[in-house]
């Protein structure tokens, strides 16, 4: 009796433990995405079909690591010891005010002087991070339900630095450190920083503006670009292959699940579709479009046509009326995105490049053509480097367009006139130069095309042969064109026969033009094709551009010269300090060995600069302002 | 009065059991293990094929291989080791026991071994279907052991378990005396 009193005890016991167990693992899947729900930030919520990359991770790992390990999925972040990277309890200066990062258990603060009462410090608590590619954006806490604020730094990852926020814009100069308004996360980087957002702001539609009085109760599916923003919401993809028959079906079969969107499959126009969701320049149809984005997120999904639900702006479509109206209230609306002949210069845009591509319209190029979303198990690059720009095996050379076009009539000197394997036999280098802007550098440009020193005439544009050729003149460059491609050679100014192009773009080009000037002057294949000795006085003069981001650029390509890899320049110090430090350039520079009678780039016989010719050139800049939305 | 020592047909059959038992306990054992070593060489030669994260479930197929085959081995052997306790009609209980449990180690390590050469991403292959004929396999071999243990009674002196009689003994007893 004893011995079955005992067992029926252990019996009731280990099923108490079991059903204890099972209750705990109840309850973490019924626990909110971030865990406990925060009040003081946007919130990652299930809704709408979407069911976040968790879901999606046991049953596609390769697939779910690779995207694990690419910038996309750290477009945004919730601030935390492990995803900060800049240094923590390192205090910087900056004009004379100390600033810091500190950590606090497991949160994260920004602690900066206040400049009211000084020796009071403020302290930001920090809730999101925004990019973590080139630079990390935070955003604190403004205590106002889900709105955001930005702190007046942004963090440069690869140059372990931090720089006033707007600097990292190309936009008119300000002597003092702007931020972007209390909200600007909630509404503008929601947009693509995220997978399906909702802004969420009760009281938008009687303000109408992003004013500070705005509340946010904002919303996303997933914080940064997760599987969803591509494959669409996958609720009923998962619950419909909890059946272990239906995924046999699949996988035997060899067809395509329809409850899931395969970007692969779709289209080429479609599946660029997907990318350029957000890689394109887009506006809302109507107003309303605008209020229902605000509340439920976009209508768009993927393998849906993107016209449906958004406008892609294109110069082509400038006279329909949603986007003269758009060009009304901002009357730089096309300079700030489109050089002139309607080719997009901002980077994070490429979408809008590739429509406009030849092979796009009577080919079959899609983004997935050299991109890949997931690195392929076969790549044998480690995972760090296919995320830099998530290229296809291969896809860093030819093969990119030897996929369609004939090796035997293109990768050959005749076509190419360059010798093989230098940087001028790369098709990219040719048809894809770097004419956009973005992130404090030069990107290529998406809209496949060839090289005319026509378009540089006629839009501003650098043409591929002197930006890579910096020491030569449109000229030069007219001349090959014609003589190799039959490309009828434009008539030309005097300093256009006789000076480098890059220093005419460079002396009297727009900030645009300017700050890819001088990412050029840094870029190490145009550096070895045109010698860098005569490189340092231009890059000093442009030490002393009124752009923040020019200058900054400058600096970062000054820098590549051994000469000036330790120098100290402050690029965000007065007029008076710049002007110092572009002398102490030349002075250094006159000390460095350097060839001399190089007319085109105004060295004399001397050795030295013709301050003369550039400083009528300099007299000719374009100081027209420039704010380029990238 | 002389004992005699000629082994009855069920000690006979419970021997030959249990020497099947032991060899093949013994030899899958080995089997099982030589598998670990193979896959902890994968391990220490990198192989992107088992390691890789597109692979995971290749891995964790083989894993479960590995250490089904080895647990199941090690069963064999308890039941070896078993069957001579089992009071005297081990011969019924060992009849369809034995082929299930030997069953049982063929097909749920080898499902997961198979099941394992071609993956689809998060599933495993076709030969996984073996796993559940094994794991059927397994819980009747080890019903039947479980039930044949549970009829065991405390020895009333201390001459062993053997010479008790047991439950279903017993119960034969009393339909004979019906």
């Amino acid at each position: 009796m004893g011995d079955r009193l005992n067992r029926i005890r252990q019996a009731a016991t280990f099923l108490l433990v079991s059903l204890l167990a099972a209750a705990c693992n109840l309850s973490d899947y019924r626990r909110p995405v971030d865990g406990r729900t925060p009040g003081n930030r946007p919130i990652q919520v299930r809704e709408d079909g979407y069911t976040s990359s968790k879901a999606c991770q046991s049953c596609h790992p390769h697939n779910y690591s690779t995207w694990y390990g690419s910038f996309h999925r750290t477009m945004t972040q919730v601030a935390t010891p492990e995803t900060v990277v800049a240094p923590v309890d390192q205090p910087f200066s900056f004009l004379g005010w100390t600033y810091r990062v500190q950590r606090s258990g497991r949160s994260m603060w920004f602690r900066m002087d206040d400049p009211n009462q000084p020796g009071q410090p403020i302290r930001m608590r920090l809730a999101l991070i925004t990019g973590s590619h080139h630079m990390q954006v935070y955003w604190y806490v403004t205590g106002d339900r889900r709105k955001m604020g930005q702190i007046p730094f942004i963090y440069l990852i690869p140059d372990q630095r931090w720089i006033p926020s707007n600097a990292t814009f190309l936009a008119p100069p300000s002597p003092e450190i702007r931020v972007a308004l209390p909200g600007a996360w909630n509404m503008a980087c929601i947009k693509c920083h995220t997978t399906q957002g909702k802004p969420r702001s009760p009281d938008w539609s009687r303000s109408g503006n992003l004013s500070p009085d705005l509340t946010f109760d904002t919303q996303v599916a997933e914080f940064g670009i997760a599987c969803e923003a591509c494959h669409g919401p996958g609720e009923a993809h998962v619950r419909l292959n909890r059946n272990p028959l239906r995924r046999y079906r699949f996988h035997l079969e060899g067809i395509p699940d329809p409850s899931i969107v395969q970007p692969a499959r779709l289209s080429h126009r479609l599946s660029s579709q997907v990318c350029g969701q957000c890689h394109g320049i887009l506006e809302f149809y109507e107003k309303d479009d605008f209020e229902h984005w605000i509340d439920h997120g976009y209508p768009y999904r993927p393998g849906d046509s993107l016209s449906e639900t958004k406008l892609l702006v294109q110069f082509k479509d400038r006279q329909l009326p949603r986007i003269q109206q758009l060009a009304k209230r901002n009357p730089h609306y096309w300079e700030e995105k489109f050089w002139s002949d309607g080719m997009v210069r901002v980077s994070g845009r490429e979408y809008n490049g590739l429509i406009e591509t030849p092979c796009f319209q009577r080919g079959e190029l899609s983004c997935l053509s050299c991109h890949a979303m997931h690195q392929s198990p076969e790549d044998p690059r480690p995972l760090s480097q296919w995320a830099n720009d998530q290229l296809k095996p291969g896809m860093e050379g030819n093969l990119a367009c030897l996929q369609c076009h004939d090796s035997s009539r293109f990768e050959t000197p005749a076509h190419t006139h360059h010798p093989p394997a230098s940087s001028g036999s790369q098709c990219y280098n040719c048809h894809m130069p770097y004419t956009t802007y973005g992130i404090l550098k030069a990107i290529r440009s998406h809209q496949i095309d060839t090289p005319t020193v026509q378009a540089s005439l006629q839009t501003g544009r650098p043409n591929a042969c002197n930006q890579c050729h910096l020491d030569k003149t449109l000229d030069w460059a007219a001349s090959h064109l014609e003589e190799w491609y039959d490309v009828p050679r434009p008539e030309l100014t005097q300093e256009e026969q006789s000076v480098a192009a890059s220093l005419l773009w460079l002396l009297r080009g727009d900030a645009g033009q300017r700050a890819l000037m001088a990412w050029s002057l840094g870029w190490e294949s145009a550096r070895r094709i045109s010698g860098s000795d005569w490189i340092p006085p231009f890059l000093g003069q442009l030490l002393e551009d009124p752009y923040d981001a020019v200058r900054f650029i400058a600096e970062r390509s000054l820098r590549r010269s051994k000469a000036f890899a330790d120098w100290e320049y402050e690029f965000f110090g007065p007029p008076k300090v710049r002007a110092a430090a572009h002398r102490q350039v030349l002075d250094l520079w006159r000390g460095l060995p350097h060839q001399s009678d190089k007319p085109e780039v105004l060295i004399d016989a001397n050795g030295t600069v013709r301050r003369d010719l550039q400083k009528r050139l300099l007299r000719q800049r374009d100081d027209r302002v420039v704010s380029l939305a990238e | 009065m002389e004992q005699d020592s000629t082994p009855t047909a069920a000690e006979t059959a419970t021997a030959t059991y249990l020497r099947r038992h032991l060899r093949f306990g013994w030899w899958s054992l080995l089997c099982y293990l030589t598998l670990g070593i193979v896959l902890e060489s994968l391990h220490g030669f990198k192989v992107g094929w088992y390691l890789d994260v597109a692979n995971e479930t290749r891995r964790f197929m083989w894993t479960l291989a590995h250490a089904h085959g080895v647990l199941l081995s090690l069963v064999n052997l308890a039941f070896a080791v078993t069957l001579p306790h089992l009071a005297a009609d081990t011969v019924r209980l060992a009849r369809l026991a034995s082929p299930c449990l030997m069953g049982a180690t063929f097909f749920l390590p080898g499902g997961f071994l198979l099941g394992g050469v071609v993956i689809h991403s998060g599933d495993p292959g076709m030969g996984i279907l073996l796993v559940p004929i094994g794991a059927l396999f397994l819980f009747i071999a080890v019903l039947l052991t479980a039930r044949r243990a549970t009829a065991l009674r405390k020895p009333a002196s201390s001459q062993g378990p053997q010479a008790t009689p047991s439950g279903p003994r017993r119960r034969e007893g009393r339909r004979r005396r019906r």
